[in-house]
């Protein structure tokens, strides 16, 4: 009985010392990047379409916009927990201090997304000539963020 | 057009003048169309819209130019040859300490001292054409052509470059406009005109 107390006990204090740890910084930075890296995969098949590298497909492209849209539904909040900044945080993320800084304009530049997003599901499945500036605008939301927020190297 | 200059700048300089020619047509075309690709592609990079499009096709020019600056300085006439204006740290130095006389150097191409300036400037742009090409911002729209030859780290460490060598190179021309100013005002020394017809007015019993 002592033994499956003490066992109790060992297991009560060890649980909430891991959960602590899966919470921490890095696994926040990590989800961050798994974030941007979906949003990416997703870019990256409509960009290949819009450069001629890959066959346009009304299907597929409206597939990879829906995706996208799917992932702005998604309250990305959490992934901005403080203390995840580059300099928090070196060789592990690229995100600036300025994002803690000035929330305010990351929030307008995240309407700026939403907004290019809900644009490309309109016309993503209209054909190339329609797919090809709703996919630049949207990766031109992406430079203007990136441009404020992000470092360009690690 | 050296009598103006001598009585505007209050430099001496002998009045007699004769005209020479110095700076071929495909040195004059290479330098006012690099004037305007560089500022096009400046600006649209740092202010530019967010769809770099201009910006990509600015940058094309500015390699084909220096390309063809390239090759002219190899096969090109005595003043535009690589070989016939890039000199030693001595000649440098022994240029530089008549910078600040208040008189005209009356070189004929490229002093000692411009030479650095003409090989920086093509070097850093070569360098900053080679990173824009591979360079990668991760927004897919606009991606460095040749960026998929590379790694994404090589395409990371290219874009720092890009911006770190963009900013060099808005000051080594902002450094270079001043110095013709200062030839200009100081020294009494028209290197614009020159620049623009091919001819450069020296004092007559220079050789």
């Amino acid at each position: 009985m002592r033994k499956l107390l003490t066992a109790g006990i060992a297991a009560a204090l060890i649980v909430p010392a891991s959960l602590s740890f899966a919470g921490g910084p890095e696994d926040v930075v990590n989800a961050r990047l798994g974030y941007y890296r979906l949003l990416g995969l997703e870019m990256d098949g409509l960009a290949a379409m819009a450069k001629g590298e890959a066959e346009y497909s009304a299907e597929a492209a409206q597939g990879h916009a829906a995706n996208i849209q799917t992932l702005t539904q998604y309250n990305p909040g959490g992934l901005f927990a403080p203390g995840t900044s580059n300099a928090d945080l070196p060789g592990k993320t690229r995100a600036l201090p300025a994002i803690w800084e000035n929330f305010p304009k990351v929030g307008e530049k995240g309407a700026a997304f939403r907004a290019a997003v809900a644009e490309l599901n309109a016309v993503a499945g209209n054909g190339l000539d329609a797919l090809r500036p709703a996919v630049g605008k949207l990766g031109g939301t992406c430079k203007a963020c990136h441009d404020d927020f992000r470092a360009t190297d690690y | 057009m050296a009598g103006e200059q001598n009585t505007a700048t209050g430099a001496k300089a002998p009045v007699a003048a004769r005209s020479v020619a110095l700076w071929d047509p495909v040195v004059r075309l290479f330098h006012w169309a690099l004037v305007l690709a560089f500022f096009a592609v400046w600006f649209l990079g740092k202010f530019g819209p967010d769809q770099m499009t201009l910006h990509f096709y600015a940058g094309y020019a500015v390699g084909g130019l220096v390309l063809l600056r390239l090759i002219w300085g190899i096969i090109g006439p005595a003043p535009a040859r690589f070989t016939s204006f890039v000199r030693g740290p001595k000649a440098v130095m022994a240029y530089a300490r008549h910078l600040p006389a208040r008189r005209p150097s009356n070189t004929l191409g490229h002093n000692a001292v411009g030479a650095l300036f003409v090989v920086g400037i093509l070097a850093v742009l070569v360098v900053q054409v080679t990173t824009g090409l591979i360079g990668d911002p991760e927004d897919y729209v606009n991606t460095g052509p040749l960026a998929d030859y590379v790694a994404i780290e090589t395409s990371r460490t290219a874009l720092s470059l890009h911006e770190l060598l963009g900013n060099l190179a808005m000051i080594m021309v902002i450094v270079h406009i001043a110095a013709i100013g200062f030839y200009r005002r100081w020294k009494g020394e028209d290197l614009v005109t020159p620049m623009i017809t091919g001819k450069k007015q020296i004092p007559a019993e220079t050789d």
